[in-house]
Formats: C-alpha cells, structure tokens, sequence
C-alpha cells in the first residue's frame, strides 16, 4: 500500500499537500491519543498494530496544530508504508530488496513537509536555528544506522533549568509560510536512518537494515551521512510484517516540556495527559494529586485542562518545593509571553495518610503511586496502599468522584482494592510502559456509599501482613 | 495559598471533631493575576462553605464588598462572580499560619505552601 500525497494548490504560492503523519505515544494511550487528534485536529487516527504509534491524515496547514498535541512523544512524516511487506527468504536478498526501495519511494512529499517543519521550528524556538559547532563526522560514512527498538525512552532524571525546551501556545504564533531561505540542493544534508525492528522471523537485525538501507539512501540523494548533527532523521520502521519508511519532525522528545525542575521519578507529560485525559475533567471539578512529586500531573493538568482546580500534595520537603519551583517557572513563562500568568493550581505539604481536607469534598484524584522499585518498596506498598485508598475514598465525592492511579505494583494494588469494593470500582486498567517497567493506570469510580458506613472504613484498615511478598 | 484551597483544607489533629474552617494568620499576602472565567466561578460555589470563605477574606482585609450570603441567581451576576474570582483564585497567603479552631495547634505556611504534616503525637 503506497501513500501518494494529493496535490492541491491553494490561495497562497505553496501548494498545500496531503500526508500521513506517525505519532509516537506511551504505549496504552493510544486511545486517548487518538480522541486528542479527533478533537483538536479534527482527524481519525488509526492505530497502528506496533504499539505505541498512531498515525492521521493531515494536510500542511496543519502541521502547526499537530505539534500542539499533548499526548504525543515524537511526530514523523510517512513517506511510505506497507502493511504486509514481502521480505525475501535469505539476508542478502533481504538486504538488496532495501537497498533498492530507497530509490523507489514517495519522498518528494515527505520532504516538503520535513522543510515545512523546519521553518516552523525556527519560529517556535527560542535557540537559533540548527546545530551549534561542526562535529568531524564518522568516519564509517557507511554506518548510517542505529537503534534496536527502545521507543519509549525513560524520562531524564536530570536536567537544569536551561534545557527546558520552550514550546509555543496557541496565543504567541501566527505561522506565516516563507520559503525556505536556502533550498537544500544549495547546502550539504547531513542524514541518519534509525532503524527499529520487532519480529521473530526477519533474517536481518535493525543495524543491518539501517545500515544498508542508509547507504542506498545516501548514494540516491548525496547527502551526507552523521550520527549526531544530522538535518533529516529517516525512520525504518519494521514490525513483522508492516514496514514504515518516515522521516522525523521532532528531534527530541516531547516529553520534558513542563517540567524544569526534576526529581527521581518525574512522570514525562504525554503519560500525565493521558491520566488526566482518562478522567475527564470537567469545569470546577476539584483535583487532587496526593503525592504530587515534581508537581507534572497537576502541572499539566492546569495547563491543559485549565478549567478544574487543582492541589498538589507531598509529603516530602524536597517535593513540594520541585513542585513551587516548577509552577512558577511556568507562570514566568506565561508572563513573559504576554498571558495572564496565575494558574489554578495551589500546592500544600501533608501527609496522604491523614489528609487535612474536608470529606467528600474533591472530584478527582490523580496520582503516580510509589512503584517500590523506584520509589518505597515492596512491603511498604502493602501497608501503604489500603490506608491510601481508605483516605481517597475519604475526600471523594460519593458518587460521581473518580481516581486515576499509576502504579507499578499491580498486585498489591488489585488486592488493596478488591477489599475496598464498598467505595471503590474499577471501571477502566490501562496496561503501560513507565521507563521500561510495567505499569498499570487504574481508572476507579467512587461508590454512592458514604464514608463510615462500609465495613472497610468503620474499622483501621488490616496491614496485609498475612500475605507476605518478597522484596524485589 | 489560595482562599479556594484554604475553604478546602481542615485540621485533622487526633481528637478533634471541630477543625473547619482553618483560622489564617498571614504575615503576607500577595494578589496574583489569574484569567476570569465565570462559569468555573458559578460551578464552583456549590462546592465551598461560602461562610468560610467571607470569613477568611475579611481576616485577610481582602473582603472588598464580597456579600456575606449568597443572592439567588449569583450564577449570572458578573460583578459578583469577579469578586467571587478574585477572593477565590487571585489572594493568596504566602507567609504566616493556620491554626486548628478547636485545639490550637498552628500549621506554617511558607513561600505559599502550608505544612500540614503532624507529628507522631498528633496522628
């Protein structure tokens, strides 16, 4: 199946085309993620059997609204796909057969669109344009290839104030179309291919086809083949037996958008989106993060979803303050913009156990629990989790309240839980991939059933000491 | 701290039964702009102890002709849902204290953020 753009030419010189954009998302969501292009793009998305990637039709004009998506981690021009692409029977003719697809493909569209973004970039970043100082490329020009499969990449711990990579908002821009000020053919492209493989029954790993496919790329347009300050990214996706050849639009990921300040276990804001997208909120519901950390679901929440009001809570010095910090660095940034700066966000330190607010007063809790790996432990979970639960249950509202709750230790979670029926369903588990470990995002409904009227809140919740787990 | 947050947090020292509304003593308050929207105003009073909140606005000298009692129809009043706004979401305690109404025990707030933690003893 080959995807040849439609051209149409609009009211300006620049011909508006028709592409298919690849999104990369947190494995899980991407049914939110797909809701979020329906709504603000105005697109179905089609998800893709390879997790964690969805891809939507869109024509140019709206290259600019599609990097405003939230629950997006990478964006990719497709230049081409095949659902059910034949490979060869032996590695050599396998590798051939890549080699000469280079030639073969749909690249003129893909490109545009790639010089497109780049002048959207421009406008977009406060940095000037393009890479800093000229590295002395590889000199293995033919190893243009990279990268077994690690799409999601775990968030990074550390980062100083600095690296946060401004993003525009809806107010600042107005893009223009400008031609580009120097056609590629008059200056020297530098490329990579990344290749990402998964399948059982290629005779090829992902450096091989990077590597050959790159080289046929490299030979049919005369770039210039660099590993790290490279101007077009080419994607080779290939996952059994559907093969997507992309080109990226993002260089890095999305994900540290919000948060300046980090700490151990900062959740990156496509995963946040997704929660907060999970839960729905509405206007003037009041949402609670109980062990807010940095600060990066609320955070996102009172940007995104800007009509709740919400309380990060922590009982941790260090965490509150990441969380201040965090918060008013956005609101500089509001200010410094142009917009109004205050966010509907407060932060208090307390102890998620004891929590000093009214009952039955909050509609939503949001939360990432303690994995014990990351973050607690094991054995601490199992006495943690009951009291937790009792106390959410506590603040919610009966009856319409919900909790959106991350955690890693889905079997002590499902066993707190199931003794806790008489205030908590479950409605909704979503399955995710937190920095490589494997998570599970819990959507609960609060049950109409006062406080202190259940079985399990009229007594102390029982540690669960009875059924001992190992330590990991 | 905001005055919305404030309606919402209680004491919950150990033995307690009247810890709401919180007493505010502030050391400093400032006024931050944040953007009007009536209909989070108009949604949002059903949920608040509205005597609460007069009464820790006036403490704070930020009353500024906020009515004690709500009028019917409050949801379509601008000029009430703006001060409603701006007690609400715009006045905010930076630095003083929260005090337990029944047992007296003060609770610090410092850059904005109140410390509600207890000690062992309190739990």
């Amino acid at each position: 199946m080959s995807n040849q753009g439609a051209v149409t030419l609009g009211p300006q010189t620049e011909a508006i085309i028709t592409v298919t954009i690849g999104a990369t998302v947190p494995t899980g969501f991407e049914h939110t993620a797909a809701d979020e292009v329906k709504e603000k793009i105005g697109v179905e998305a089609r998800i893709s059997r390879d997790r964690g990637r969805i891809y939507f039709q869109i024509t140019t004009d709206q290259l600019f609204q599609v990097h405003l998506l939230r629950s997006v981690d990478n964006l990719f021009v497709v230049v081409d796909e095949y659902e059910h692409y034949q490979f060869k029977d032996t590695k050599e003719e396998t590798l051939l057969d890549l080699q000469q697809l280079a030639s073969k493909l749909p690249w003129t569209n893909a490109l545009e669109v790639w010089k497109l973004n780049n002048s959207l970039k421009k406008k977009r970043s406060r940095r000037k344009g393009g890479n800093g100082t000229k590295v002395k490329p590889d000199s293995e020009a033919m190893d243009a290839g990279m990268a077994e499969a690690e799409q999601q990449q775990p968030p990074q711990p550390l980062s100083s104030e600095s690296q946060a990579k401004e993003e525009s908002t809806p107010e600042l821009e107005t893009i223009a179309q400008e031609p580009e000020e120097s056609a590629p053919e008059a200056k020297l492209i530098k490329f990579r291919v990344t290749c990402s493989r998964a399948g059982d029954k290629h005779s090829f790993s992902s450096n091989e086809a990077a590597r050959d496919f790159g080289g046929a790329v490299q030979e049919f347009f005369q770039w210039k083949a660099d590993m790290t300050k490279f101007d077009i990214e080419v994607l080779l996706n290939i996952h059994n037996q559907e093969v997507v050849i992309g080109i990226a639009l993002t260089e890095e990921s999305l994900h540290r958008r919000t948060i300046t300040h980090f700490g151990p276990t900062t959740l990156r804001s496509t995963l946040c989106y997704g929660m907060l997208r999970l839960c729905k909120p509405q206007a003037s519901d009041i949402i609670l993060d109980p062990m807010c950390g940095t600060g990066a679901i609320p955070l996102e929440g009172a940007l995104e979803f800007h009509n709740s009001f919400y309380i990060a809570g922590d009982n941790n010095d260090m965490a509150v303050s990441r969380t201040l910090n965090n918060i008013c660095h956005i609101q500089k940034r509001r200010e410094d913009k142009g917009s109004v700066p205050g966010l509907r966000i407060d932060t208090v330190q307390w102890d998620l156990c004891h929590l000093p607010v009214r009952t039955s007063s909050v509609d939503i809790i949001v939360t990432d629990m303690p994995f014990g790996k990351r973050m607690g432990s094991k054995k601490k979970n199992w006495d943690l989790y009951p009291s937790c639960l009792r106390e959410m249950a506590r603040v919610c509202r009966p009856g319409s309240g919900k909790a959106v709750l991350l955690t890693q230790d889905k079997k002590c979670f499902s066993k707190a839980l199931s003794r806790m029926g008489g205030l908590w369903r479950k409605l909704h588990t979503v399955w995710v991939n937190v920095g490589g470990l494997h998570a599970a995002v819990y959507l609960l409904k609060r049950t109409g059933a006062m406080f202190g009227q259940t079985p399990e809140d009229v007594h102390e919740p029982q540690g669960m000491a009875n059924t001992p787990e190992d330590e990991k | 701290m905001k005055l919305l947050t404030h309606n919402m947090l209680t004491s919950h020292v150990k033995g307690v039964t009247k810890g709401y509304p919180l007493l505010i003593k502030a050391t400093e308050v400032k006024v931050n702009e944040v953007e009007f929207n009536p209909e989070f105003v108009s949604r949002m009073i059903p949920k608040l102890e509205w005597s609460a909140l007069v009464q820790a606005a006036e403490g704070l000298g930020h009353l500024h002709e906020l009515p004690a009692e709500l009028t019917p129809d409050y949801e379509k009043n601008e000029e009430f849902l703006k001060k409603a706004h701006r007690v609400l979401l715009e006045v905010e305690v930076i630095e003083g204290c929260l005090q337990c109404p029944e047992s007296g025990r003060e609770f610090p707030i410092s850059r904005g953020i109140p410390n509600m933690l207890l000690n062992e003893d309190e739990v």
